[in-house]
């Protein structure tokens, strides 16, 4: 029932965004699309991102600068350029302090967009709310980014995503008992795994976490410890790379038969398939937040085709790619509606909070922000199986159940979506 | 049955801490340098390894690629920049290499971004199985590399000529000068020596624990800790420190509450065996070994 | 003797009063950040300038410190700056077990006994997280953290850094003042040599316990003063490797007198700050990083601050 319904929806979505854009797909199509290069005053807009080990979370900011050189191409805002300025905050948190400050006080930015950082959301926060600006984030995996009142994220994060992969296996692959696999880091592993093991609880079924040093070296260990918990499923609640490593180690004990292997989205990037090899093929699932790299549709060719004619050589093409083209797309759309003589910081957050049911096919349901003290639009996701270093969609469309979303379901009720 | 499953996995892992704690010791007994870049040499080694093979070179040829990469950073500090600091206190040596080992991080950071990579060893496919666990073959030859490292390297000490330069070096580097022995090139030696096994360590560390660069560069503390075992001096000792450390901290993982703090064991028996080593010396007055 | 004193006085009147506002809100939180960490490179040179003594583990114990201020501040009502006060006393007794293998030991051995706690401590950072505004012993919840409270008169940044230099500053003179009496008589006769010290009638023990409770007591305050100023605290910023990059700018810095500490926490804070401000890739600031670290190593066995004083000094005659 739900998955026709959200057929249905994605059926609109598809519709408008093909009315929207009625350009060719090689063809980028952004902002006014007017073929004008904006030559106002600047719009001053910040974006920070962690590209440092232990992970490259620039997609976000890559996708964003891509799209915001093509509206500036393209028309500006009503003439307007957009300004971009990212920072680094290399996964340290008081360089993520540092650069925040920066950005929001001394240069003053009217918001912050396509943020892919980790920790600058747990320790910026507080700053956001205090200074009255808003993030409209792209790669978030801790619980500041869903439970802030200025931070809204178009990514999932490791919990609705590591939910719906849940989900997936306790009603596909008859999962009864799963260890979440995850780092012991408090707002990230730590939260999302009491969550799966909650969601486990509420179908009278049975959790546990796993949780690792992040710097630990011997995974062989963490794979034993599943193994001697006796769990039928594995739920790798990590980044790619480690995951990998995890997934190695089984290869090498074999344990591909002896577990059910689920994971949320970070292990849906374009080079795991050259890592992984064939021995996976058929036995690993992956829940996925945003549209399939090679969707038909409109907007993700879009966001080929503004990567294709405006990104940078290197730029990453990921999730968070597809993420921060999604946030930065809602945020030009939010400002078109502004007088372009009045847009500041006040103005523009009244307008971020105003955004209500943004359509893109690269979401399965409808965008919203809202005046709330926290926000998790995109819950709703996908499910790939990897086969043949390719992957494949084994579940369209679906929504999560959590406890978790019960002040989320409030606000849609309240915004009237997602009903 | 559980245990032997952990031991045997312990096993795998504390060679490696041992390979790396030897090949500190190798260099530490000859030059007096304790290599805190060693990590970030077996890191550059494990990379370029990987680029080789990305070239479509046969595997042989990135395994040795690594050895020798190794091998000529850790030269090229040795010659060029050690010297400079030949008479300054061993902690000042030993905190130096961390400007190189920071240097060679970088470059691994401008060469190679942040990327999902993997070193497959033709070895990785064969293993036997042992108390429920699966060995592969390249656990078995790091295992067997740091035992024949060890045998190896006492017995070349012992028995060869410059061995017997080496051991005159790290008694007395102004005894050994005056005797006539050409320091210059023994050290090169034993900074070649060292760095070759840096090289392959981390061959064998990005193939089986992962191809991180920032991983395998702070694997140093935990190799520290083996070497620490073994005096700075023994490598018998340090292999068994090595795989001690390994065993305690893979068995630790049976026991809940313990197994988040099972990677503390390569620092609490580090410090309990310097502790020991220091049992019989004067409480007030203290010495420098 | 007045000549002597003009220099730290000029540069701490300076800093307290016009530096925070020349400042815009970026400068203001990295240079709190160096001034902060100059204190725990003070620590590690009261230790290595007086008695010679290697300490690897200072950024540890500038995380442990963190860790009782945030645990006080979410756990109690204690005004603010009570907090760093403990949180120095706290970490200055974990300092003095540290000293208990140091009174056998000194050189490399001493250091790798701080190396090994200093990665212990990495490890149990890792594993017990800091306060966030949890429940029980370890405050720790699975959750976004809370708010801390701030002392009353510094809510903001720039009265936030005033503030931390008021306090670095008073524990710098602590610092003089020990070298100038008992106590840096006796370490000064016990680096000479620790038969005829005791001989002397100092009482070598206490004095090497001391100098390592002073070092642990301004880490434990850099700690806290820092909680204050990130607000939070993260694992991933007391690493093992840190605490040996501290020590090695500590000895770049100087470790003869104050201006060399204050250096090295501009080393550690500030110059990673302007390479990341101008753009300057992570990586290819690393290598550059590295590259001066040993250059001054090599080229400088007093320190940068030894250098400059001596250039003062020649100035003015």
């Amino acid at each position: 029932m739900r998955f026709s319904a959200n057929s249905f929806v994605a059926a609109i979505a598809y519709c408008f965004a093909s009315l929207a854009m009625p350009a060719l797909a090689d063809d980028p199509s952004c902002g006014l699309g007017t073929e004008v290069m904006a030559t106002g005053e600047p719009i001053k807009v910040g974006g920070i991102n962690g590209n440092a080990p232990p992970g490259d979370f620039s997609g976000g900011t890559d996708a964003a600068a891509a799209y915001f050189s093509c509206v500036n191409a393209q028309g500006g805002v009503n003439g307007r350029p957009i300004e971009y300025i990212v920072e680094n905050d290399q996964w340290n948190p008081e360089l993520a302090g540092q650069v925040a400050t920066k950005l929001v006080k001394d240069e003053g930015v009217v918001a912050l967009v396509g943020n892919g950082s980790v920790v600058s959301m747990a320790v910026n926060a507080d700053l956001y709310r205090d200074e009255g600006v808003m993030v409209m984030a792209s790669g978030c995996a801790i619980s500041e980014c869903y439970e802030s009142s200025n931070i809204v994220s178009s990514n999932q994060g490791p919990l609705p995503s590591g939910i719906g992969a849940l989900t997936y296996a306790v009603e596909e692959l008859g999962s009864e008992y799963a260890a979440c696999i995850g780092f012991n880091i408090p707002n990230n592993g730590g939260w999302a795994c009491d969550w799966m093991n909650k969601f486990m609880e509420s179908k009278g079924l049975k959790g546990t976490s796993i949780l690792m040093d992040p710097t630990a070296v011997d995974l062989n260990s963490v794979y034993l410890q599943a193994l001697a918990e006796g769990v039928d499923t594995i739920l790798l609640m990590l980044p790619a790379a480690p995951a990998i490593g995890l997934l190695k180690v089984a290869e090498e004990q074999g344990g591909r038969d002896l577990f059910k292997w689920v994971s949320p989205t970070p292990l849906y990037d374009p080079g795991v398939a050259e890592v992984l090899g064939d021995y996976w093929n058929d036995n690993l699932y992956i829940n996925i937040e945003l549209a399939p790299f090679g969707s038909e549709g409109a907007d993700n060719k879009n966001w080929v085709a503004v990567m294709d004619a405006y990104g940078q050589d290197g730029d990453r093409r990921d999730t968070f790619s597809q993420s921060g083209y999604v946030s930065a797309r809602f945020f030009v759309e939010a400002l078109l509606k502004l007088d372009p003589n009045a847009i500041d910081r006040a103005a523009v957050t009244k307008a971020i909070q105003g955004i209500s049911n943004a359509e893109s096919d690269l979401l399965c349901k409808p965008y919203y922000v809202g005046d709330a003290d926290r926000h998790m639009p995109n819950h709703a996701g996908r499910m790939v199986a990897y086969s043949g270093g390719a992957f494949n969609i084994v579940r369209d469309c679906y929504d999560i159940e959590s406890s978790y979303l019960d002040p989320i379901r409030q606000q849609e009720a309240a915004l009237g979506i997602n009903q | 049955m559980v245990y032997g499953l952990f031991f045997v996995s312990g096993l795998a892992v504390g060679s490696l801490y041992a390979l790396g704690g030897i090949g500190l010791v190798i260099l530490r007994n000859s030059t007096g340098v304790l290599n805190f870049s060693y990590g970030a040499i077996a890191a550059a080694s494990a990379m370029f390894a990987w680029q080789v093979t990305e070239w479509g070179l046969p595997g042989i040829v990135s395994w040795l690629s690594a050895v020798l990469v190794g091998a000529a950073l850790s030269i090229f500090y040795g010659r060029f920049v050690a010297p400079a600091l030949a008479w300054r206190e061993p902690a000042v040596k030993a905190v130096a290499t961390l400007g190189y080992m920071l240097i060679l991080l970088g470059l691994i950071g401008l060469i190679w971004d942040d990327a999902l990579r993997k070193i497959a060893l033709p070895s990785d496919k064969i293993g036997v199985s042992l108390f429920g666990v699966r060995v592969t073959l390249t656990r078995i030859i790091a295992f067997a590399v740091s035992i024949g490292a060890v045998v190896g390297m006492v017995q070349y000490l012992r028995r060869s000529h410059t061995g017997l330069n080496m051991r005159a070096l790290a008694d007395n580097r102004d005894h050994a000068a005056l005797l006539g022995i050409a320091i210059v090139k023994t050290e090169t030696l034993a900074w070649g020596i060292s760095g070759a096994l840096a090289g392959f360590t981390g061959l064998i560390f990005g193939s089986l624990v992962r191809l991180e660069p920032t991983v395998i560069t702070f694997m140093v503390i935990p190799a520290t800790a083996a070497a620490i075992c073994g005096r700075l001096r023994s490598l018998p000792m340090t292999l068994a420190g090595g795989l001690f450390i390994g065993v305690v901290e893979s068995m630790l993982t049976l026991y809940r509450p313990g197994a988040s703090l099972r990677t503390m064991a390569p620092f609490v028996i580090a410090a309990l065996v310097i502790l020991w080593m220091q049992r019989d010396q004067q409480l007030t007055f203290a010495t420098d070994s | 003797m007045t000549r002597q004193f003009a220099l730290p006085i000029t540069v701490f009147v300076f800093s307290l009063l016009a530096l925070p506002l020349l400042l815009s809100a970026l400068w203001v939180k990295v240079v709190t950040s160096a001034v902060i960490f100059s204190l725990a490179a003070a620590g590690i040179s009261v230790l290595f300038a007086q008695l010679g003594l290697i300490n690897l583990a200072q950024v540890a114990l500038i995380g442990l410190g963190g860790w009782v201020a945030l645990r006080l501040n979410y756990g109690t009502a204690i005004p603010f700056t009570v907090i760093v006060f403990m949180a120095g006393t706290t970490t200055a007794l974990i300092g003095a077990i540290l000293a208990l293998p140091a009174l056998r030991m000194r050189g490399l051995y001493l250091a790798l006994v701080t190396l090994m706690a200093a990665g212990a401590f990495q490890i149990l950072f890792n594993a017990f997280q800091f306060p966030n505004g949890g429940s029980g012993f370890w405050g720790v919840a699975q959750q976004s953290a809370a708010e801390i409270r701030l002392p009353l008169l510094a809510n903001s940044d720039v009265a936030y850094l005033r503030y931390t230099i008021v306090i670095v500053a008073l524990c710098f003179c602590l610092v003089a003042m020990h070298r100038i009496t008992a106590p840096g008589r006796a370490w000064a006769m016990i680096r000479q040599s620790e038969a005829n010290a005791m001989a002397a009638g100092v009482n070598v023990t206490f004095y090497k316990i001391w100098a390592f409770v002073l070092s642990g007591f301004m880490a434990g305050v850099a700690g806290g003063l820092l909680s204050g100023a990130l607000g939070q605290l993260d694992a991933r910023s007391f690493l093992a490797a840190d605490g040996i990059l501290l020590f090695a700018l500590a000895v770049v810095g100087g470790v003869y007198s104050w201006l060399g500490a204050l250096i090295a926490g501009l080393l550690f804070k500030l110059l990673p700050a302007v390479f990341n401000n101008i753009g300057l890739s992570a990586d290819l600031a690393m290598v550059l990083f590295g590259a001066a670290l040993l250059h001054a190593i090599i080229t400088a066995p007093r320190g940068i601050a030894g250098q400059l004083l001596v250039a003062f000094s020649r100035k003015s005659p």
